[in-house]
């Protein structure tokens, strides 16, 4: 495989991720610690011709790229904690309707205006449900600087692919280090972008929502002579509210079973010394950074630990994680929150005596304090 | 911590371009062939709020970003507030440099450190004549100390970031920021 290197920042590399992916729009509203990817799309999309725009907050932002994506583009909005509440509604309606965008989520701690400044991972769960109702949220994690860029490629594909939001989370250590990235060539990305589904038949046959029970809706770009209806109501196949009792069930059904029947699609990990581990360290997003630098130490010391990063955080890699925990009795989930992912790894593993180290004062966690609380186990 | 890794921190207060020299040597680093990460930590009040820029360089991969607290080689400072919140992650014995006319270490700082005082924000201002070349200053001194990164390499990146109008004042800054550093080891 062909690789460059760029020296940037998280922020920044996941701006040109988007672009290199054919992002031609952003709506949003900058927010500390994500305002960087703002100002780099800003920069980046008018010169190949797209569009980015600030609107008069972060519900505009995203409302903004609804629109663009329902004439067909491909489009991003960037923001942290306070803002994805305020996204949540419009997170919701994009599920409902079917439309397809990235949002990158740069955490901060919460809740509310919490720490703008510092690092967090507290909206590990908001991701999985930002918004009322049942749905399956996609959301990957970058554990990088190599990752804001590869993540955010991915997202944009998931998205076309599933035709629904994905989120993109980075944490403030990630998105403001800065460092080298060794990133896939621009061809390479390229060849690897998957045009969401188009309808090419006669119009009076199109039925946007007329779909099998796990595939999501095709929606030709609007103005394009396809019509259909645009809502949040359960609808039918031509887009318009219905209360229908069967279609509904259908419908919902639908939205969960286009993921959950295709996880192994969007399944995604790293395993990091976990061949002959004893110990078993799980850790995502910046936190897996210090991990990797404990494991170190610790296998310098003779202790055999092993990290279990979850690259895509929803929808977990639950079988994968099970067969880990089977087999080892000590495992400790690392986080900077108080235990978000942790009561994910203990229903996956159907174990109550998953270890935690959590942190939440808007500083990171040490590679010393992991080791501490390994050598405690 | 391994053998090869150089462990520098800058601090002052938002707005004076302490970031920027860490991006250099982080740059500088990976251009030589080497790993290098810049993190800063800032709070939310961007200008005038406490700023520390931890740099590190080193030829085998880095993980975790930050500097671990108390393995710090160097340390740079022009802003009181930061020098006492941050000057802890100093190893015993390790090298602190101050502009004395805004920080101000204890006698037992100087027993615990080696402290040097240069009048950084004096020799941008009045010898370089434009006070944004602080932060190259500030390189040139830690480069100069540390031996981190070789002089040109240092040099022809820290010239890739910043405006061709500023290059020649910047290569000034260089030099007056390595003369001080030399005297005040001597």
């Amino acid at each position: 495989m062909a690789t460059r290197e760029i020296i940037s920042t998280g922020n920044e590399l996941a701006a040109i991720a988007a672009v290199d992916a054919g992002c031609m729009f952003f709506g949003g509203y900058p927010l500390t610690p994500s305002s960087e990817v703002m100002h780099v799309v800003s920069d980046l999309l008018p010169a190949v011709g797209g569009v980015a725009i600030q609107m008069e907050d972060e519900i505009g932002g995203i409302c903004a790229v609804i629109g663009a994506a329902m004439v067909g583009q491909r489009a991003l909005t960037a923001t942290s904690g306070p803002g994805m509440s305020l996204k949540a509604e419009q997170l919701g309606l994009a599920q409902m309707a079917e439309v397809p965008l990235v949002c990158v989520n740069v955490m901060r701690g919460g809740p509310s205006t919490g720490l703008p400044t510092r690092v967090s991972q507290g909206d590990i769960l908001q991701s999985k449900n930002p918004s009322h109702g049942d749905y399956k949220s996609i959301t990957f994690a970058a554990g990088s600087l190599a990752e804001c860029y590869t993540e955010v490629v991915r997202a944009f594909n998931t998205a076309d692919r599933f035709m629904q939001p994905v989120i993109v989370l980075l944490d403030e250590t990630i998105g403001h280090m800065h460092g080298k990235a060794v990133l896939p060539t621009i061809e390479e990305v390229k060849a690897g972008i998957v045009p969401r589904k188009v309808f090419e038949g006669p119009a009076e046959e199109y039925f946007p929502y007329q779909c099998e029970h796990d595939e999501p809706a095709v929606l030709n770009p609007m103005y394009t002579g396809y019509r259909y209806h645009f809502t949040g109501l359960h609808h039918d196949k031509n887009g318009f509210p219905t209360e229908e009792i069967e279609t509904c069930r259908k419908l919902i059904q639908r939205l969960e079973d286009k993921v959950a029947l295709h996880e192994d699609e969007v399944e995604s990990y790293e395993e990091f010394m976990m061949d002959d581990a004893e110990i078993m360290i799980v850790a995502y997003g910046a936190v897996s950074l210090a991990a990797k630098e404990a494991i170190r130490h610790l296998r310098a010391d003779g202790i055999k630990a092993g990290l279990f990063r979850p690259i895509t955080i929803w929808p977990s890699p639950a079988k994968k994680i099970k067969e880990h925990t089977d087999k080892i009795e000590k495992v400790v989930v690392v986080e900077l929150n108080i235990g978000q992912y942790h009561s994910e790894i203990q229903r996956a593993a159907a174990r109550l005596d998953i270890d935690g180290l959590f942190k939440v004062n808007g500083r990171p966690l040490s590679p010393h304090e992991i080791v501490s609380k390994v050598k405690e186990l | 911590m391994s053998d090869t890794k150089t462990l520098m921190r800058f601090t002052g207060v938002g707005g004076q371009g302490v970031l920027l020299a860490g991006e250099i040597f982080a740059a500088a680093k990976i251009k030589s062939g080497g790993y290098g990460l810049k993190t800063a930590t800032y709070t939310s009040q961007v200008r005038g709020g406490p700023t520390v820029v931890d740099i590190q360089l080193d030829d085998e991969e880095i993980y975790y970003p930050y500097a671990n607290e108390g393995e710090i080689g160097f340390m740079l400072s022009v802003a009181e507030m930061s020098y006492k919140l941050f000057k802890d992650g100093v190893q015993p014995g390790g090298t602190i440099v101050v502009d004395p006319n805004l920080v101000h270490p204890t006698d037992e700082d100087r027993k615990k450190w080696k402290i040097y005082e240069i009048p950084i924000i004096t020799i941008a201002k009045e010898e370089v004549g434009n006070v944004i070349t602080q932060s190259v200053v500030a390189l040139a001194i830690a480069n100069t100390m540390m031996h981190a990164i070789n002089k040109q390499t240092l040099i022809d990146t820290m010239l890739s970031k910043v405006p061709a109008k500023v290059h020649d004042v910047n290569k000034v800054a260089y030099e007056l920021g390595e003369k001080y550093a030399k005297e005040a080891m001597a």
